[in-house]
């Protein structure tokens, strides 16, 4: 490797202080005028956006981020019960619907499927186990027999923000 | 206990994991870590300086979000970084224009009275010429000279190979001396 390009190997750690220059490398560096023009170069980088950086304050951006996480952290707790009832919900209106249809039922059945999925307590263990988006995809298999399926172009839970999803599930939750 | 190595808590791998164990002291001394380092690093790449603060934030809000996919085969610096770098990029596609406009900014930016003259106004003119480099050229040339990040994190860290990115290094220090000229 030449002389020049073992400086410029060299250079990132000495502008950040890890190394030093040897005499021999700082004797090149004072008689070469293209290593001159890198270590120019590499030092003024080095400098870039510090005086900018000193302004942020660690601590304020801290508690910002910890406040928004905790924010998020309930809205996700907050989505994952309303998936979970909606689910149930479904299921169980399926089952009652199915019930009533099936041959040999004496048509005795529930005055309607919501007050049905209201008293009923199916344990569906197998929907508790499902991530959002999975359990979503089922509600969604399950709205299609009712002629309800979605327009693409629909706004969906994923595209609130916070406040606006807050404010839905506050609705949906009563 | 004879035997058992206990992990060093003040490192970030450790710090991440109690985070994920539910510590928010560890979250806030990571933060403590790395928001000015973050800051000067997006500063670097065209942020403007009145929205530093909430790239910041943001970019550290979305890593805690998935801290949990941070493997470990880079830095969290590194990893960190290339987050923020993302959402700069990602900024700058919805506010077109606002990234790169080197008239805007706030160009001085040496705060050691004592500096070299010459190394500070090499630094506004390497800002100018980083702007002009491809997105890769410039963030391996300033994660070697911001973090002094090493060829093959760097490679691991934007997926290119420890050989490609001394590549763009060296052409990313051409280019900016011609500017600097």
């Amino acid at each position: 490797m030449s002389e020049c390009g073992w400086l410029s190997d060299r250079m990132p750690a000495v502008v950040l202080g890890r190394a030093q220059w040897t005499q021999q490398e700082l004797q090149h560096l004072n008689r070469c005028g293209i290593c001159q023009q890198e270590w120019e170069v590499v030092r003024g980088a080095n400098r870039l956006g510090r005086k900018a950086a000193d302004g942020l304050d660690p601590s304020a951006v801290a508690g910002s981020v910890l406040a928004r996480l905790t924010g998020a952290r309930n809205v996700d707790r907050r989505l994952r019960r309303v998936w979970t009832f909606s689910g149930l919900a479904a299921a169980a209106a399926v089952l009652v619907t199915v019930w009533t249809g099936a041959p040999g039922s004496n048509g005795s059945a529930p005055p309607t499927a919501s007050l049905a999925a209201g008293q009923l307590e199916i344990p569906l263990p197998e929907l508790e186990s499902l991530y959002p988006a999975e359990l979503d995809s089922v509600l969604q298999t399950m709205d299609e027999p009712n002629g309800r399926s979605s327009n693409p172009e629909d706004p969906d839970l994923g595209d609130l923000d916070p406040e606006e999803l807050e404010h839905v599930l506050d609705s949906w939750e009563g | 206990m004879p035997g058992s190595i206990r992990p060093d808590p003040s490192t970030d791998p450790a710090l991440v994991a109690a985070y994920l164990d539910g510590s928010e002291r560890a979250a806030a001394e990571l933060v403590r870590r790395h928001a000015r380092p973050l800051g000067r690093f997006l500063y670097s790449l065209g942020a403007q300086q009145a929205d530093l603060e909430d790239l910041v934030q943001e970019t550290l809000f979305r890593a805690f979000r998935r801290v949990d996919s941070w493997r470990g085969g880079a830095s969290f610096r590194s990893w960190l970084l290339t987050i923020g770098s993302n959402l700069l990029r990602d900024q700058a596609r919805k506010q077109k224009g606002k990234l790169m406009s080197l008239e805007d900014r706030d160009i001085v930016d040496d705060s050691d009275p004592h500096s070299d003259l010459a190394a500070a106004e090499a630094g506004d003119r390497v800002r100018e010429g980083l702007a002009r480099l491809p997105r890769l050229q410039r963030e391996v040339f300033l994660l070697r000279v911001q973090e002094g990040t090493d060829y093959e994190e760097i490679a691991a860290t934007l997926g290119t190979t420890p050989g490609a990115a001394r590549v763009h290094y060296h052409h990313a220090v051409k280019r900016l001396k011609e500017l600097v000229r």
